[in-house]
């Protein structure tokens, strides 16, 4: 990297009343000047250089009072031009990112100002203790082009993955695609300079709006602006190499509830499908705080250590295997029953009935309202835990999933990361868990939901697992401040000018207030622990097709018949099993064992999917006419001998 | 009831006079040292007021020349005051509207009555590396050294004043010179026809009777008659009174200033343009100096950069 002195473009000044300290400088330019909010520039001292970046501007001239200047004009604003034009200054402030030496902390040297070269900019924002180290951990997330310099900035993999600090938080105005662009493309540069001596890396997105992140496989035109950002940046213009999707079925339990349901992709989508079991496990998701009072508790863990997926006799002589929502209704059914017919009291084994029937609602309304997310049968379809592959994408498309459904598999997909990375069998050593509207899931205020707490404890605890949130939110002051707190990396798009005036923002200038409520498409800007200001950066437009983009290309299939839907579903296993061969297999077939069948098909993903599938579902009964039997003759009748 | 504000108002104009607004005297004027000179007219046979029209800004280059002098007692050897003085002066040439320095001079020196010093003091003062300069008084006054010490500090300041213009003028061969005070020093100098002497004092009165009145009572935009410095002298500056603001409601001088032009016949036929450049200097306005009545922008501006030069002291 080079490090050309250039020529001056600016002196630092300091007076009693705007005098140099070691954390802020003042320096005035040329009218004309490279020089503007955000540009980095170097104070060249002797022996001192100091590193500062510009926060704020004033210009003004030697006019005393503005009256002057009518007087001068004679009253008419249009009047003939003054044919020399007022000495005016152009005085900047600037936020110290470092000095060198860096003991004894001094103030700032009233000495020439230089814009930073790119090595400078490395040695501002302390860039050079990671990005020169052996493995270099330096992870892109865009270029620094102010002040006519350009260099590229990189976060330190460390502080972005743990063990060190870790998390990322990203704020912007809504509609702009920044936020998911950002997190995109920072992805890909974590994939590509992430090094293997570190450990693997995969991320799981939740898709939570629309088909914001359906299409991350695929490749989108790159402008020639950002393929040359892309190159400078050491990342490739392509879309993600390896991305699963996992979304749940709709309420048919057949079709997909998500916008990626193109023919031509549904190969990587798989059905997302859990079963009773899955659920008892956070069932806290399912009760408010007034609902999980400590007999609800107490008969939910009832549930699970004697009921659930164990032999169980009742007290009427009914035996339970409870492992679907079918099993446990019948189960709670008998319970009913066997309290009515036998007129006892309330009280079933120490649990009231009342609480025995909250329950009941609870979990069986979770069958309800995620019908699709939650089968019936038990037969559960779920992220590939334990096999988490290196550098691959699992995308979670809860978009069209009720908040509670979202809830649960947000929960349980976390706890299901943090118990195998604990455990250290998750098959990466590093996941980036990527959440759209953190407002919505972890508000600053509200009732404390189990969801909040999980990413409390994620932003708090999950550095030392490789747990790691990246955030995103459209107004992070709304946020809880824990979580945003502890985001090691803060980024910022665009910004509301509302939200920009809340005291979150209060450390930032007004300059650079307004330039971020007007900052354009593809630049952000970013605060990390390595860099001791904000620091703004333009990023390329991401290489993978946006939502947007996506279903203009592959617009969603239309939402099938049952047996379409399977057919849709074994053929994307296999592109040449016909529509109308499954549909003949399936036809007369209860609907549940077809589901079952076919969610073990694309589980297994056989050779021949359509004969394992046939399989499966077991040979057909053909329907009989059962004549009816000849009935019992009567006992010949005989007087009642009783009889008067 | 009448104020007596009123009363004395009313009485200046039943006397045939203009009432200004009420201008505060804080101290007595300085004493006049040349309250009259003499004057011959060039131009008709009486001072009249003439209207030169629309302001126009000086076509071409243009420069603007102004300096600034300093001094301090730095000591004393027995009764004699050792004086360092600072002398500097400037040329900033208007390019696109922006001023930029053309021409830089400056001068830091020692103005002591060298007569009356030891040889060892000499050779001490000389060691400084300093210019010396005689203040020539040969009896010891410690008020009267003062006043020679600050008249060879004023003259120095003419010098590297001259000195500028001079190099002003002879590197821009097509640029005019707008010069902060009188041109005699630099009478004879080649290109002198290019410099235009502005002149913001008015203690020497070169007119009397009405063309004094007519000149002292210019309504604004307008100039008055050519008249050449001095009765008998040929080779005098030619000159003009030119009114830049309107003064009735201020003291009478409020606005006006003195051009002076090296002479020749072309300063009559020329006074209306030139007039109208110095009008069109007007704005910006070189507030908050007190002379901004008169004090042209690009002046302050010269002076501005040479004081920022100097610094608080004396050019230290």
């Amino acid at each position: 990297m080079t490090d050309r002195q250039s020529t001056p473009v600016g002196r630092v000044v300091a007076t009693e009343l705007l005098p140099a300290s070691p954390h802020q400088f003042h320096f005035w330019t040329a009218t004309e000047t490279p020089v503007g909010i955000g540009a980095i520039v170097k104070v060249a001292g002797e022996p001192r250089t100091v590193y500062g970046v510009v926060i704020d501007a004033k210009a003004y001239s030697d006019l005393d009072t503005p009256l002057n200047d009518v007087i001068a004009a004679e009253g008419d604003p249009a009047g003939p031009r003054a044919p020399t034009k007022r000495a005016e200054i152009r005085l900047w402030t600037a936020n110290v990112l470092r000095q060198m030496p860096e003991e004894p902390l001094q103030p700032v040297p009233l000495a020439p100002v230089h814009t930073a070269t790119p090595a400078d900019v490395e040695r501002a924002l302390r860039m050079d203790a990671y990005a020169q180290a052996v493995p270099s951990t330096a992870i892109p997330i865009g270029r620094y082009q102010t002040g006519g310099t350009r260099a590229p900035v990189y976060l330190d993999g460390d502080f972005l993955l743990g063990p060190e600090s870790a998390h990322l938080n990203i704020s912007g105005v809504s509609g702009l695609a920044t936020k998911t662009s950002a997190v995109t493309f920072l992805l890909q540069s974590i994939f590509t300079h992430f090094p293997a001596e570190r450990g693997r890396v995969a991320a799981v997105c939740f898709n939570v709006k629309g088909p914001d992140l359906c299409f991350l496989d695929q490749p989108a035109e790159v402008l020639p602006e950002d393929r040359e950002l892309y190159e400078a940046l050491g990342v490739a213009a392509a879309p993600f190499r390896d991305v699963r999707y996992y979304a749940p079925y709709k309420a048919d339990g057949a079709n997909l509830n998500t916008l990626r349901t193109h023919a031509a992709l549904m190969e990587a989508v798989e059905p997302l499908v859990w079963g009773l079991n899955e659920v008892l496990d956070f069932h806290e998701v399912l009760f408010n705080r007034d609902d999980l009072d400590a007999k609800a508790d107490a008969f939910l863990d009832f549930l699970a250590d004697r009921v659930v997926g164990k032999d169980f006799d009742d007290d009427w002589g009914n035996h339970h295997r409870v492992e679907s929502f079918a099993d446990l209704e019948r189960y709670f059914r008998a319970i009913f029953d066997g309290l009515e017919t036998t007129g006892r009291s309330d009280i079933w084994r120490t649990h009231h009935v009342a609480t025995i029937r909250k329950v009941r609602n609870r979990l069986l309304n979770i069958s309800t309202r995620c019908k699709g997310l939650v089968a019936d049968d038990g037969v559960a379809n779920d992220l590939p835990f334990g096999a988490f592959r290196d550098r691959a994408v699992y995308v979670v498309d809860v978009a069209g999933v009720d908040q509670l459904g979202q809830d649960l598999v947000f929960t349980r997909i976390v706890s299901k990361l943090r118990e195998h990375l604990e455990r250290r069998d998750l098959g990466v050593e590093h996941v980036v868990v990527f959440v759209d509207e953190l407002n919505k899931y972890a508000p600053g205020d509200g009732p404390e939901t189990y969801v909040r707490k999980m990413l409390l404890d994620i932003s708090e605890r999950g550095r030392y697992l490789g747990l790691v949130l990246f955030g995103a939110q459209q107004f992070r002051s709304q946020v809880h401040r824990r979580v945003v707190g502890n985001a090691g990396t803060a980024v910022y798009g665009r910004m509301d000018p509302d939200e920009l005036a809340t005291p979150g923002y209060q450390v930032l200038s007004p300059a650079t207030k307004v330039k971020l409520a007007t900052l354009p498409k593809g630049e952000l800007m970013v605060r990390h622990p390595h860099f001791t200001q904000p620091i703004f950066v333009r990023f390329p437009r991401p290489a993978a097709l946006s939502g947007r983009q996506g279903v203009e290309r592959f617009p969603p299939a239309e939402e099938v018949p049952f047996d379409d839907a399977v057919a849709r579903q074994l053929a994307a296993l296999d592109h040449g099993i016909a529509v109308n061969t499954v549909k003949d297999r399936i036809t007369g077939r209860r609907q549940d064992d077809v589901r079952r069948a076919l969610l073990a098909t694309r589980r297994a993903r056989p050779e021949d999917p359509l004969a394992f599938f046939t399989a499966l579902l077991g040979n057909t009964v053909p329907r009989a006419v059962v004549a009816p039997r000849r009935g019992v003759p009567p006992l010949k009748a005989v007087e009642d001998p009783y009889a008067s | 009831m009448s104020s007596r504000r009123a009363l004395v108002r009313d009485a200046i104009r039943r006397a045939g006079g203009v009432a200004a607004d009420t201008v505060p005297l804080g101290r007595s004027p300085a004493p006049v040292t040349t309250p009259f000179a003499t004057s011959a007219l060039v131009e008709g046979d009486r001072v009249r007021a003439i209207a030169v029209g629309a302001p126009t800004p000086v076509p071409g280059p243009v420069g603007f020349l102004d300096g600034v002098q300093r001094h301090a007692v730095e000591g004393h050897v027995g009764v004699a005051p050792v004086v360092r003085g600072y002398v500097a002066a400037a040329v900033l040439e208007r390019v696109d509207g922006m001023l930029r320095v053309a021409a830089l001079a400056e001068e830091a020196f020692l103005a002591l009555p060298l007569a009356r010093l030891g040889s060892d003091a000499r050779d001490a003062f000389e060691a400084t590396g300093l210019p010396l300069y005689e203040t020539g008084e040969e009896r010891p006054h410690p008020l009267l050294d003062l006043s020679a010490a600050a008249a060879v500090v004023q003259a120095r300041r003419e010098r590297v004043e001259r000195d500028v213009g001079v190099d002003f003028v002879a590197r821009h061969a097509d640029a005019r010179l707008v010069v902060d005070g009188g041109l005699q020093a630099f009478a004879g100098v080649p290109g002198a026809e290019r410099l235009l002497g502005v002149i913001k004092s008015h203690e020497t009165q070169f007119l009397a009777g009405g063309d004094q009145l007519t000149a002292l009572t210019l309504p604004a935009g307008s100039r008055s008659s050519v008249f050449r410095r001095g009765r008998d002298v040929p080779a005098a500056m030619w000159t003009w009174y030119l009114r830049l603001h309107p003064w009735p409601a201020h003291a009478i001088l409020h606005g006006l200033v003195r051009i002076e032009r090296a002479p020749g016949h072309h300063v009559v036929a020329e006074a209306d343009a030139v007039s109208r450049w110095i009008l069109a200097e007007r704005a910006p306005l070189a507030a908050p100096d007190g002379r901004w009545d008169r004090l042209l922008y690009p002046i302050h501006e010269v002076e501005t950069f040479l004081r920022a030069r100097a610094g608080r002291g004396v050019g230290e």
